[in-house]
């Protein structure tokens, strides 16, 4: 159990490692001079070699990244070279925006996902069952961002009784902010929702036809009790993988959704990023997003081990 | 053994033909110039030459959905293609190899764990911010991110047909190790390669679709579907017919895809049904 | 004690099981044997009520003065586990692998209504009772924890928690080492109540059993104390069976029953083994009944080698 755990880290560590070298050697392989860019045509070359050490530039690549990496994991971001503000604390005010839109969304997706799935199963054999398939089939097609756009068509512009975009913080006004994130949450939880039925179903009908079912209802357990006390549980096992792939994706699916409802999320600074030139900021935005996803991956490896037991005394 | 041809593969079959068709046709036809800006049919009704109507530059919808199908498909064509190229002989070792060879597996998976930890939308993003977005960028992103799919899905299919009696015949005979895998596995996943790849373009149509709203996709004016969006997002309180037809293109194309995938793999394959393309 | 009578098992217009009728006294251990595809498991699964979806039992089957078919899930949900108990044949499986065995055997009784505490003691005290050793750390452990062999026994002590009156075994000793299967079937032969034992293998059924019923195509087509089915065969679908089975001396072993058995619903009309037998004649093409007492048959050419 414990070494199980310590192999899951050290494949964390190693995989943020990894992805904080490419990241920067992406970065870094760009053309032009941050210095030169922050000053315009017409600096002189000392005014850009003063500045290329204040930025740091002007060291050797490897001392500048782990300049950098070391930096990432004391939490200092390092200076934005294009707005001068510090980018560590930018980061953190929008990645709360953005946890609180993705949790939303994943809350919403499996509240719909769990019953509509394990209904779609238990009843396979009637049309009811198939009728659920298809629309979630339908739901898969949908994009976030298109679901969001739709979202805003009927409740915004037609009934006209949510706000069609924008974000009021919860400290501000507790009402505005669960307005303002409600469409938001639908499009993400909506499309999701319908991805993870699919999932859910195929689980709970694999549980269904397993023996230790039958062997529940023969110690005189109904059909739906058998499920309810044995089969979810297990069903749960596949549905965690495909779980954290999709908090994964919704991670990603925010970036969009922000820009539609105009959130300012780390989606929304990712995209400002880019256009303003702030390469340091994309850098350090892409690479809080990919640590993102490399911690959803060991935490849906530790569920496993929570549920498990076979794996508990696995490596 | 086939399996019966079924309603998903006649209804997925259907879509995707009728996108490839408008794509084809828009080659030598199409009833409007989809580029033109023309002041005088500024958010044209639709009818009166223009079919579904235009947009506040006062290009045919029509003709720009067409268009739109063609960048849809070369963008899905090309990353797809990547994906297979580079994902399927990576999964096919990984799937071969084990034993003394096991390292070479075990690195080639750890591999695509990290790349899958980078999603088309991101990588997309950071090409764009360094080399300049377009649809190369957005192609060659979307292509690299599905890389793991097609090796995931390749290795276990390979671990499949590995253990059946005429790969361990042909082994025992002494076949080379790339003969092996070019007579016997890879045309015996052949189908779960196609069923994935199906599946892998209705991803990389979404994700063609996301990056073109973001504006990281096809740059204009070059019609796409996911630009048409975004552009028609700011008139959705007086024209919303213009979200109404790229939206619902995006929709039937994927859901074509996604069930063309998955009718194939009915019809293709009961043996390996088992293995699941990876969405 | 166990009553069936005319019990026939149908998918949808395909009968599976036709008119099987037999009785098990207390205590009596009755053996069913037959090839896969017989309808054996299919009889034993409609005495438990657990039927796969889409296959409906009829006819009449009870227990002391409970009716086993034709009754609500509600009403055999109460038997089942209490009254009827079942082990099945993949030990491997059967078990619920994310919860302890305690717990999985716990839970048998506290279903039916004996508290938790007292469950949890008796728990352990039947993981005894079945030998498996240190029945405290069996009852501790997950089932991937313990061989094929001893969760067959978890089976056996859950199958026995509320002392039922009817044991059903489904070749629980087919997925077992031969040096296992032994010691199971003697445990089975020592703690059941009234038996009826499935298999396919007619020197297991000999160990175990007292008597017999050979299936065939879904119908009981020979019956009787192995004794006398087994030392003086009538069926011919019988004979076969033991002529290609271990129970005959090396060399006089006679090839095996030619042609495979048919798929469900492919059987011939009348005598369902007329299109296998050596012996079949045009009279076969009219069904032949179960005749006789004691050791009945129901053959229209009965082999008679004295």
């Amino acid at each position: 159990m414990i070494l199980y755990l310590l192999r899951r880290l050290a494949v964390f560590v190693l995989s943020t490692a990894v992805a904080g070298v490419l990241v920067f050697a992406f970065m870094a392989v760009l053309p032009g001079d941050p210095a030169e860019v922050a000053l315009g045509v017409n600096a002189t070359p000392e005014a850009v070699a003063a500045l290329r050490e204040q930025f740091g530039t002007d060291r050797p690549a490897i001392t500048q990244f782990f300049d950098w990496f070391g930096g990432l994991v004391t939490g200092d971001f390092g200076t934005s070279y294009v707005t001068s503000s510090p980018i560590g604390p930018q980061i953190g005010d929008r990645l709360g925006v953005t946890a609180v839109l993705v949790l939303g969304g994943m809350l919403i997706a499996l509240i719909i996902a769990v019953p509509a799935g394990t209904f779609a199963a238990v009843h396979h054999r009637n049309p009811l069952g198939a009728v659920i398939s298809a629309f979630s089939q339908v739901g898969i097609a949908v994009p976030a961002f298109l679901a969001g756009i739709l979202l805003v068509f009927v409740f915004a512009v037609q009934a006209q009784v949510l706000p069609s975009g924008g974000y009021v913080p919860i400290a501000d006004d507790p009402v505005e902010w669960l307005r303002g994130l409600l469409l938001p949450w639908l499009s993400l939880g909506l499309v999701q929702g319908a991805v993870l039925t699919r999932y859910v179903r195929s689980a709970v009908l694999d549980v269904m036809r397993e023996d230790y079912l039958r062997t529940a209802r023969a110690k005189g357990r109904g059909r739906m009790g058998a499920l309810w006390r044995h089969g979810l549980r297990n069903a749960s096992i596949p549905v965690i993988t495909v779980l954290g792939l999709q908090l994964a994706t919704l991670l990603i699916g925010a970036v969009v959704v922000e820009r539609v409802f105009v959130i300012p999320g780390l989606g929304d600074l990712l995209l400002n990023g880019v256009a303003g030139r702030d390469l340091l900021l994309v850098q350090c935005v892409v690479m809080v997003l990919v640590v993102a996803v490399l911690l959803i991956n060991l935490l849906v490896d530790l569920a496993y081990a929570a549920l498990d037991p076979r794996l508990r005394g696995a490596r | 053994m086939r399996g019966r041809i079924n309603a998903g593969l006649v209804i997925g079959g259907v879509l995707v033909g009728l996108v490839v068709l408008l794509a084809l046709l828009s080659f030598g036809w199409t009833p409007r110039d989809p580029v033109l800006v023309d002041a005088a049919a500024k958010l044209h009704e639709p009818g009166g030459g223009y079919l579904l109507g235009a947009d506040k530059f006062g290009r045919d919808t029509f003709s720009q959905l067409m268009v739109g199908a063609r960048t849809t498909l070369y963008v899905g064509v090309v990353a797809v293609g990547i994906a297979a190229i580079i994902g399927t002989p990576l999964g096919i070792i990984a799937g071969m190899t084990s034993g003394r060879l096991g390292w070479l597996s075990e690195l080639i998976m750890r591999v695509n764990d990290l790349v899958f930890a980078f999603p088309a939308l991101l990588l997309a993003i950071m090409l764009g911010a360094v080399y300049g977005a377009g649809t190369l960028t957005a192609m060659i992103a979307i292509g690299v991110a599905t890389v793991p799919a097609f090796a995931r899905v390749s290795r276990a299919a390979t671990m499949q047909v590995m253990v059946t009696d005429y790969v361990l015949a042909a082994r025992a005979a002494g076949r080379r190790r790339t003969a092996v895998a070019l007579r016997h596995v890879l045309p015996n996943i052949s189908s779960v390669l196609i069923v994935q790849a199906s599946v892998s373009f209705a991803i990389a149509i979404l994700a063609e679709a996301a990056l073109s709203f973001l504006g990281f996709g096809t740059r204009p004016p070059i019609p796409s579907w996911g630009r048409m969006l975004q552009e028609s997002q700011e008139l959705l309180f007086s024209t919303p017919r213009l979200a109404l037809w790229p939206g619902l293109a995006i929709a039937l194309a994927v859901l074509g895809f996604n069930l063309l995938g998955d009718g194939l793999r009915d019809y293709l394959d009961p043996k390996l049904r088992r293995i699941r393309a990876e969405r | 004690m166990l009553s069936v009578e005319g019990l026939t098992v149908r998918a949808g217009s395909v009968e599976l099981v036709r008119d099987v009728s037999f009785e098990i006294g207390p205590g009596e251990r009755v053996g069913l044997i037959g090839e896969s595809g017989s309808g054996k498991s299919l009889t034993a699964l409609s005495l438990m009520g657990l039927l796969p979806e889409g296959v409906t039992a009829a006819g009449a089957a009870r227990l002391g003065e409970r009716d086993l078919v034709g009754v609500p899930e509600r009403r055999l949900k109460a038997l089942r586990g209490q009254d009827v108990s079942m082990v099945f044949q993949e030990p491997m499986t059967a078990l619920n692998p994310l919860m302890r065995v305690g717990a999985q055997v716990t839970e048998v009784m506290t279903l039916h209504g004996r508290p938790a505490g007292q469950a949890r003691a008796r728990a352990v005290e039947l993981l005894g009772r079945v030998r498996l050793p240190q029945p405290e750390q069996v009852a501790r452990a997950y089932p991937h924890q313990l061989s094929g062999g001893q969760r067959q026994r978890v089976m056996l002590a859950i199958a026995l928690a509320n002392e039922p009156g009817l044991l059903i075994c489904d070749e629980p000793t087919t997925a077992l080492d031969v040096t296992v299967q032994k010691q199971m079937l003697d445990l089975i032969a020592e703690v059941a109540p009234a038996l009826l034992f499935i298999t396919h293998d007619l020197a297991v059924v000999a160990s175990v059993c007292e008597r017999v019923l050979v299936m065939y195509g879904g119908r009981v087509v020979e019956s009787g104390p192995i004794r006398e089915v087994f030392g003086n065969p009538r069926h011919r679908y019988t004979e076969g069976l033991l002529a290609a089975s271990r129970l005959t001396p090396r060399g006089t072993r006679l090839p095996v029953i030619a042609g495979s058995v048919p798929a469900a619903g492919q059987f011939p009309d009348g005598c369902v083994f007329t299109n296998r037998c050596p012996h079949a004649t045009p009279a076969c093409e009219q069904e032949p009944a179960l005749t006789g007492e004691g050791h009945a048959h129901a053959c229209r050419h009965p082999a008679d080698r004295g």
